[in-house]
């Protein structure tokens, strides 16, 4: 009902505004028709605003999250010593030269662990939790279950096949 | 002339010369309702739910126009800027690995051949312009990736984080990389 009444409303007015639109004096038309033309450029949508959300009234703040070490500053330290730890671990077995599977497993950890949680910056970058809620949880998830499928290949490659320090090398001297 | 308007004209005529005789009298005489300054405007509203009115605000803020970034400002920063690149090397070379992971995983199914012999002799058969190019392909991410990481490291632990280094340390970076990505495609 309300909607009805709303949309007979924008009628009226856009009826008036068309009514006066004819005695309005030519000078007026033009400078109206010359704004329209200012724009040099076409709009291009770059990064376009996500769905919006509103909690409880709007004269309520934004919930703030909950502050949590463990997802923030040790996640942080975390990450850092994993990635400083994978700089000598992959030159080491190229430069060496030699095959050991214990560093080619420990590395394959490390590269796993690494890209897990580079690609959960990516997610938590791009998939706002409090805007996209279902979203932000389905790429999560999705990420965790590809991180075990890729854990379990890594350790076939390494048990069935060569390994993956020695599959490079092959691949790249072939 | 609309009624409500002739009371401003009135008030701006006499606002020259003020009357104390008038502006003492103006209640008296009964002359305020001609002279008042309040437009009338007929308007007509409706009650909708306090839902209803948050829907309405959220859908109205998806109109609101949003500043130009990426358009416009130091592509050297935004397009080519380090940390972008970084993240764009390092996603490129994990989800090629995440992709064949998981292709390794489902190839006895589908009847494919992805053991590191069968891929070996497939990528030697090829020709040696085409091998140098995806080596290439591989190891320029690689490089940039394990350079910029490093120097993400440091500015963690607030070494070289300063304006004008961390500009011409982006320019050493890109060409280090491409160097490094050349040697390791088609000299090892």
């Amino acid at each position: 009902m309300a909607s009805i009444a709303r949309s007979s409303l924008l009628r009226q007015v856009a009826s008036a505004s068309r009514v006066s639109m004819a005695t309005r004096p030519a000078l007026q038309q033009s400078v109206l028709a010359r704004a329209a033309t200012f724009h040099t450029t076409s709009k291009r949508e770059l990064l376009p605003p996500l769905p919006q959300r509103i909690k409880g009234t709007v004269n309520d703040a934004v919930p703030v999250p909950e502050p949590s070490p463990a997802q923030g500053s040790y996640h942080w330290t975390f990450d850092r010593l994993v990635a400083a730890g994978l700089v000598p671990l992959t030159v080491a077995p190229f430069a060496a030269g030699s095959l050991n599977p214990t560093l080619d497993a420990i590395l394959c950890a490390g590269i796993l662990i690494h890209s897990h949680s580079g690609f959960q910056q990516i997610i938590i970058d791009y998939v706002p939790k409090y805007r996209t809620p279902t979203a932000r949880k389905l790429f999560m998830w999705g990420l965790n279950a590809a991180t075990v499928v890729v854990g379990l290949a890594l350790y076939e490659f390494e048990t069935t096949d060569v390994g993956l320090t020695e599959a490079i090398k092959r691949i790249w001297t072939a | 002339m609309i009624a409500q308007r002739a009371g401003t004209t009135v008030l701006r005529r006499v606002a020259g010369k003020p009357n104390t005789f008038f502006s003492a009298n103006v209640a008296k005489f009964g002359l305020a309702q001609p002279l008042s300054t309040t437009q009338l405007r007929p308007v007509a509203t409706q009650k909708i739910t306090a839902d209803e009115a948050a829907a309405l605000l959220a859908k109205q803020r998806l109109n609101r126009p949003v500043s130009p970034h990426l358009a416009i400002y130091d592509k050297q920063q935004t397009w080519f800027g380090s940390s972008a690149w970084t993240r764009i090397t390092g996603a490129s070379l994990s989800g090629t690995l995440y992709l064949f992971a998981t292709a390794y995983l489902a190839a006895p199914m589908l009847g494919w051949h992805l053991e590191s012999a069968s891929i070996a002799a497939a990528f030697g058969a090829l020709p040696v312009a085409v091998k140098g190019g995806i080596k290439f392909l591989a190891a320029w991410p690689f490089a940039f990736h394990t350079f910029n990481g490093v120097k993400h490291l440091l500015y963690d632990m607030t070494i070289g984080f300063h304006r004008k280094q961390i500009v011409k340390q982006s320019w050493y970076l890109w060409g280090a990389s491409l160097v490094t990505g050349m040697f390791l495609a088609f000299f090892l």
